[in-house]
C-alpha cells in the first residue's frame, strides 16, 4: 500500500491542473477527458434519451394537445381544467387513498410484528424467512391472476368454498363495489409484505443489545423492551418504510387492471388506471395531454406529501 | 439454519422461563403455521390444479385429485400455449434488461466516482432528483419516443431495443453503484495510475473484479423488476409472439381451459422458485440490503 | 453472304437476350410482398391450417404476390399503437364504427378506384357500402361481415329445465321468465349479460334498449345530443335489476367481456346471452364449443314502432402507406378472402371446402353485404359442406330478416358505450343503485365526448 495520503495526491493533481498553460481539445483529451466522457457517454446517452428528456416533455405535453397525426398544438391550462374537471377523476384520487389506506393498515404492522417475532426465532430462522419471501417471488401476474381464481364469487370459488365449511356465506369478492377494493389491497399485501418483513428483520438483528440489557437492569419486561427499545431503534427504517409504502400504493396499476379493469362501477378506478385510460383507452389513439396532465399532478403531490411528512417525522426523529 | 443472530431482545437465559418458552414460542409456532399456510399454500393449490381436470377444478377446488390427475394439462400449456416461448421471451427481455442496467451503472458510477469530471456534480444532482420523479411521470412521452424515435425514423414498437434500452436508466442502480465505489479505497487506484494503468485498464482489471458483491445486487434487482415488468412490456411489445409470460398470459385466459391455464401459470412460477431456492442468500440479502440504504 | 447471316444470328440473338433480360427484370420487380392479418393469436391448428391454405390457394392463382399472414387480436391499446407506429399489417381489420374515423383522419388507404373496378361492386348493399365510406365520399374499406346482435342460448339447459329448445323466448319478459326456470331447474345462470369496463357492458345495454325502442343518441358529429337516460334505458335497467336481485337468475359473475362470456357459454355454464350473431366461429376457433348445446334466435323486439335490432359489421382496410403496386396487390386479397366467397360460385365452394376439411365453421349466419338473393344464392353454393347446426339456428335466420336494422350510435359510439359500463356494472352489483342519478352522470359523461369529438 503506498503511504501516500488521498490529500496529498489530490493536492498534487490540482496543483498539476493549475499549472496547465491553456486548456486545448487536445490537451484535455490527454487529461483524461475523452476516456471520461466515453466512460460518462452511456449514462449520459441512457438517461438523457429514457428519463430526462422523457420528463421534460411531459411537463411540455401536458399544456398540449398532441395526436401523433399531426403537430401538436398549445392549449394552456386546458388539459388540467378537464382532468380537474372529469367526474372519474375525484373518483380515482378517493379510490387510490382508500387503497394507499387499507394497505398501510393491513400491510405495515403485520410485516412489523411477524419480524419481530422471528427476529427472536432460535432454530430454522431461514426457513421462516424463505416461506415470507415465497410469495414475493412469484411474478406478479401470476399471483393476481391466480387469486382472481380464489375469489370467484359462486359458492365453488375457492375462499368461497373454504368459507363454507365454516358456515360462512358465499361472498362476492370482486363482484362487489364493497368487497372489490378489500380483495385487491389482500391480494396485494399477500404479494409484498415478504419483503418488508426481510427489511426489518435485517434492521431488527442490527439493534444494539446492551440497549435490551440495559432495560432488562431497569426491570423492563418484554413488551416494554419491545416499546422502548426495538421500536424508537427502528425509527429510520419504519419512517422509510412507511413513505415507501405510500408512494409506491399511490401508483397501483396491475391490481385494478388485472383484476377489475377499474370497476364494478368505478369501484377500483386508480389514478394510474385514470391515466392509462385516458393514454390508451382508445383505440383510435389517446389523449396525451390530459394523460400528462395527470401524471404531473399526481408527481407533485407526492412530492409535496414527502416534503410534508419529512418535516413532520424529523421532528420525531430527534431523539 | 442454525446460528443466528438474535438482537438481544430476549436473551438465551430467559427462554427457560415458561412465560417466554410457551408464551412467545407458541407466537412463533403460530407464525410458523399461518406462514405455511399462507405463504405456501397458495403456491400448492396452484401445483396441485396444475395436473387436475378442469372440471374437478372448477366444482371441487379443494378436492384432491377426485378424478385422477391430468398430466396433459402440462403437455397442453407447453405445445398450444406454447409457454415456453413466451418463457424464452422473458429471458431475452431479462438479460438484456440486466446487460443494459449493468453497463450504464458501472461506467456511469466509474466515471462520477474514480474519474470526476468538473461536470459530475451536476449529474449526481440531476441522478439523485431523477430519483424522486415517480415512474408514471415518464410514461407517456417514452411510449411516444418509441413509436416515433425522434432522430432514427423507424419505430421501435415490438422490438426488444423498446424494452431494454429504456431499462438502462435506473437512478437507483447508479447511486447503488457509485456509492460502493466510493467506499473502495482510494490507495489502490493511485497504485494503479502509478503502474502506468490507464482509465480503462483501471475499470477493467481492477475495479470490475472487485465490485462482484455489488454487481451481484445490482443482478438480482435488475433480472427481478425485469421479470416483474408489466406495464410497459404490455404497452410496446404488441406482437404476440414477442410478448413475455407476464403479458401474454392475461390476453389468453379466455381461449384456454382453467386446468390447461393454471398449468400454463404454475410454468411461469418455477424458474423464479427454483432461482429463489438456489440464490435465496442473494435474494436475502439483498433486500436486507436495500433496506439499510433505504434507512 | 455468311457473315452478314451470322451478324444477322447474333445480333437477333442479342436483342433476344436484352429483351429476356429485360422481361425479367421486369417480372422480378412485379413481385409484390403483402402482410395481411390472419387469425386470433391462440386459434387452434386447424384453423391455423386452414387459412395457410387460402394463402396458398391465393399465391398460386397470383404468382407475383406473396402473402404474410400476422396474428393479430384487436385491442384498443394495441391497435392504437401499431396504428401510431406504422406496424400494422397492409391488410387489417376494423369494426365499422372505427373505419370513417379513420379514414376522415386519413389513417386508411383510398380505395375507391380500385373498389368500383371489381365485377360486383354495383351489387353492395348501400347501407352496408356507406359504413366504409369516408365523409369525403372515398371508399376506404369493403366489408368483411356484418352482423346483428341476437340472443344466444344453450339447447341443452334449455332442455334440463323443461323449457323448449325449438321455441326460443320470442319477448324480453319470457326471456326473464325462462331465465329464472332455467336457473330453478339446472342452477346455472339462464341469462347473463357483459358488464366489463370495456365499453362491452354499454354495447349490449344499448342493444336492448335499441330492442325495446330507445336511441342513445339524436343527431351527428360533435352536433349530437347525448339521450342516453331516455325511458327505455331505465325499462332495460330495471329488468336486469329484476333479474338480477328478485329472480337470482344471472349467476354471480358480472364482470363478463366478449370472450369470457363466449368461454363461460360454450363451457355449458350459461343459458342466454346476447352477442354478435357471428359469434359461433368464435366460439368452435377458441373455446371448442360442442356443436349440439347451441342455439340461436332473434334479439325479442318489442311492439314499438322504433324497436330495431343493433347492426356492426368489420371493414377490411388497407394501410396508408402503400404504393400502388402493393395497394393493387392488397385489394386482390381483398377480392379473393373476403368478398368472392360470397360473390364468386367456384370461390365460395373452394372457400368452404378449406374451411370445412379443417373443421372450421361453414355457413354460419350472416347479414347479407349484397342483396338478400345473393345472400341465399350464396348459401346454396356451399350447402354440401355445411358443417353448422343450422337447423338449431332457424329461429334466427328465419327471424332476422323480419327485424328493422339499426346502426352503432355514429357519434363517438366508444364514448358513449363507456358511459354506460359503470351503470350497468352497478346495477349488477349493488342491491340499491340509483338507477336515475347514474343514468343523468352517464348522460353529461357521454355529451362531454360527444362535444370534445373524442
Amino acid at each position: 500500500m503506498s503511504a501516500i495520503s488521498e490529500v496529498e495526491v489530490e493536492g498534487a493533481v490540482l496543483a498539476a491542473r493549475r499549472h496547465r498553460v491553456r486548456r486545448t481539445p487536445l490537451s484535455w483529451i490527454r487529461g483524461g477527458g475523452l476516456s471520461t466522457f466515453l466512460f460518462m457517454l452511456p449514462l449520459l446517452l441512457a438517461f438523457g434519451a429514457f428519463s430526462w428528456y422523457p420528463i421534460v416533455r411531459t411537463a411540455v405535453m401536458s399544456f398540449q394537445h398532441t395526436n401523433l397525426v399531426e403537430a401538436p398544438t398549445w392549449v394552456g391550462w386546458q388539459n388540467f381544467d378537464a382532468v380537474i374537471h372529469d367526474p372519474q377523476t375525484p373518483i380515482a384520487v378517493r379510490n387510490t387513498a382508500y387503497f394507499a389506506l387499507l394497505a398501510l393498515v393491513f400491510g405495515y404492522p403485520i410485516p412489523l410484528a411477524a419480524a419481530v417475532l422471528m427476529s427472536e426465532v432460535r432454530k430454522r430462522r431461514g426457513l421462516y424467512s424463505a416461506l415470507a419471501y415465497l410469495p414475493v417471488v412469484i411474478p406478479p401476474v401470476v399471483a393476481v391472476l391466480l387469486w382472481k381464481t380464489f375469489y370467484d364469487a359462486s359458492s365453488n370459488g375457492v375462499f368461497n368454498t373454504i368459507l363454507g365449511w365454516a358456515g360462512l356465506g358465499p361472498y362476492p369478492w370482486l363482484q362487489s363495489p364493497h368487497w372489490a377494493m378489500p380483495s385487491l389491497v389482500l391480494e396485494s399485501t399477500w404479494a409484498n409484505a415478504g419483503g418488508t418483513v426481510i427489511i426489518y428483520l435485517a434492521a431488527l438483528t442490527g439493534v444494539n443489545s446492551e440497549l435490551y440489557e440495559a432495560a432488562a437492569v431497569d426491570g423492563a419486561n418484554l413488551r416494554q423492551k419491545v416499546w422502548h427499545v426495538t421500536l424508537p431503534q427502528l425509527r429510520g427504517v419504519l419512517l422509510v418504510t412507511m413513505i415507501l409504502q405510500i408512494i409506491g400504493t399511490a401508483q397501483v396499476f396491475l391490481e385494478p387492471y388485472l383484476f377489475t379493469s377499474g370497476g364494478p362501477a368505478n369501484a377500483t378506478l386508480t389514478v394510474l388506471l385514470q391515466i392509462y385510460n385516458y393514454a390508451f383507452g382508445n383505440s383510435l389513439g389517446g389523449d396525451y395531454g390530459k394523460a400528462t396532465a395527470l401524471s404531473l399532478m399526481l408527481a407533485a403531490f407526492l412530492a409535496l406529501f414527502s416534503l410534508v411528512y419529512l418535516r413532520a417525522t424529523r421532528s420525531w426523529s430527534q431523539e | 439454519m442454525s446460528d443466528h443472530p438474535s438482537s438481544g431482545l430476549i436473551p438465551p437465559g430467559e427462554w427457560r422461563r415458561p412465560s417466554i418458552r410457551f408464551g412467545v414460542g407458541g407466537a412463533q409456532a403460530m407464525l410458523l403455521l399461518l406462514l405455511v399456510i399462507v405463504g405456501l399454500g397458495p403456491i400448492l393449490w396452484l401445483a396441485k390444479s396444475a395436473i387436475t381436470p378442469t372440471n374437478d377444478t372448477i366444482t371441487h377446488p379443494m378436492g384432491f385429485f377426485t378424478h385422477g390427475a391430468a398430466w396433459s394439462n402440462l403437455r397442453e400449456a407447453w405445445v398450444n400455449v406454447d409457454v415456453g416461448r413466451y418463457f424464452w421471451n422473458t429471458i431475452v427481455v431479462a438479460v438484456g434488461s440486466w446487460l443494459s442496467q449493468i453497463v450504464v451503472a458501472t461506467t456511469g458510477g466509474y466515471a462520477l466516482s474514480v474519474l470526476r469530471p468538473r461536470y459530475a456534480k451536476l449529474i449526481n444532482g440531476l441522478l439523485l432528483a431523477t430519483l424522486f420523479v415517480p415512474a408514471v411521470v415518464l410514461l407517456v412521452p417514452l411510449y411516444i419516443e418509441i413509436v416515433h424515435p425522434p432522430i432514427v425514423h423507424h419505430t421501435f414498437i415490438d422490438t426488444y431495443w423498446a424494452v431494454w434500452l429504456p431499462a438502462g436508466a435506473s437512478a437507483f442502480n447508479v447511486v447503488l453503484v457509485k456509492r460502493f465505489f466510493d467506499n473502495l479505497p482510494r490507495e489502490i487506484f493511485e497504485a494503479a495510475r502509478i503502474d502506468g494503468a490507464g482509465p480503462f485498464t483501471l475499470f477493467w482489471k481492477i475495479v470490475l473484479p472487485l465490485s462482484r458483491p455489488i454487481l451481484g445486487v445490482v443482478s438480482v434487482f435488475a433480472v427481478l423488476a425485469s421479470w416483474k415488468d408489466f406495464l410497459w412490456p404490455l404497452l410496446v411489445l404488441t406482437d404476440p409472439s414477442k410478448q413475455t409470460l407476464s403479458v401474454r398470459l392475461p390476453s389468453i385466459q379466455s381461449q384456454t381451459s382453467l386446468g390447461v391455464f393454471l398449468a400454463a401459470m404454475f410454468i411461469a412460477c418455477l424458474v423464479p422458485l427454483a432461482g429463489f431456492l438456489v440464490f435465496q442468500r442473494s435474494f436475502l440479502r439483498g433486500t436486507g440490503l436495500g433496506g439499510a440504504i433505504k434507512g | 453472304m455468311k457473315s452478314k447471316r451470322l451478324a444477322g444470328a447474333v445480333a437477333i440473338a442479342g436483342v433476344l437476350a436484352v429483351c429476356a433480360t429485360a422481361g425479367a427484370a421486369v417480372s422480378s420487380t412485379n413481385s409484390v410482398t403483402i402482410s395481411v392479418v390472419s387469425l386470433i393469436p391462440g386459434s387452434t391448428k386447424a384453423a391455423i391450417n386452414q387459412f395457410n391454405a387460402q394463402v396458398a390457394e391465393f399465391e398460386k392463382v397470383n404468382p407475383t404476390i406473396t402473402i404474410k399472414p400476422v396474428e393479430y387480436q384487436w385491442t384498443g391499446p394495441t391497435f392504437a399503437a401499431k396504428l401510431a407506429a406504422g406496424t400494422l399489417p397492409t391488410v387489417f381489420e376494423v369494426p365499422f364504427t372505427d373505419a370513417r374515423t379513420l379514414g376522415d383522419n386519413g389513417q386508411l388507404a383510398d380505395l375507391t378506384e380500385l373498389a368500383k373496378a371489381l365485377p360486383y361492386f354495383s351489387k353492395y348493399n348501400k347501407a352496408v357500402l356507406a359504413e366504409g365510406t369516408d365523409s369525403k365520399g372515398q371508399i376506404i374499406g369493403l366489408p368483411k361481415g356484418a352482423y346483428a346482435q341476437a340472443l344466444h342460448y344453450n339447447r341443452k339447459l334449455f332442455q334440463e329445465a323443461g323449457l323448449d329448445p325449438n321455441t326460443p323466448p320470442t319477448t324480453w319478459a319470457q326471456v326473464r321468465a325462462d331465465a329464472r326456470q332455467i336457473t330453478q331447474k339446472t342452477g346455472q345462470p339462464g341469462y347473463v349479460e357483459m358488464a366489463k369496463d370495456d365499453n362491452t357492458a354499454g354495447w349490449i345495454l344499448t342493444t336492448v334498449v335499441y330492442s325495446l325502442g330507445g336511441r342513445m343518441e339524436t343527431g351527428y358529429g360533435t352536433k349530437a345530443k347525448a339521450t342516453v337516460d331516455n325511458p327505455e334505458t331505465v325499462a332495460a335497467l330495471n329488468l336486469l335489476k329484476e333479474m338480477r336481485w328478485t329472480d337470482n337468475s344471472m349467476g354471480s359473475n358480472f364482470d363478463y367481456g366478449w370472450s369470457d362470456i363466449n368461454q363461460a357459454f360454450a363451457a355449458g355454464n350459461v343459458g342466454m346471452y346476447v352477442s354478435g350473431s357471428d359469434v359461433y366461429t368464435n366460439l368452435v376457433q377458441a373455446s371448442n364449443i360442442d356443436p349440439s348445446i347451441y342455439g340461436l334466435a332473434p334479439i325479442p323486439l318489442s311492439k314499438n314502432p322504433n324497436a330495431g335490432v343493433l347492426g356492426g359489421g368489420t371493414e377490411a382496410v388497407v394501410k396508408p402507406t402503400v404504393n400502388a403496386a402493393q395497394k393493387a396487390a392488397a385489394m386482390k386479397w381483398i377480392d379473393f378472402y373476403y368478398e368472392q366467397p360470397l360473390v364468386s360460385q367456384p370461390r365460395a365452394i373452394q372457400n368452404a371446402r378449406t374451411l370445412a376439411a379443417n373443421k372450421q365453421p361453414v355457413g354460419v349466419p350472416a347479414l347479407p353485404l349484397f342483396n338478400e338473393q345473393q345472400y341465399n344464392l350464396a348459401n346454396t353454393w356451399i350447402k354440401p359442406y355445411i358443417n353448422v347446426p343450422l337447423a338449431q339456428m332457424k329461429p334466427f335466420t328465419t327471424g332476422i330478416f323480419g327485424q328493422k336494422l339499426i346502426p352503432e350510435p355514429e357519434a363517438s359510439t366508444q364514448s358513449v358505450y363507456h358511459s354506460l359500463d359503470a351503470v350497468v356494472e352497478a346495477v349488477l352489483t349493488e342491491p340499491d343503485a340509483d338507477v336515475p342519478s347514474l343514468l343523468q352522470q352517464a348522460n353529461q359523461q357521454a355529451q362531454q365526448a360527444i362535444t370534445s369529438g373524442d
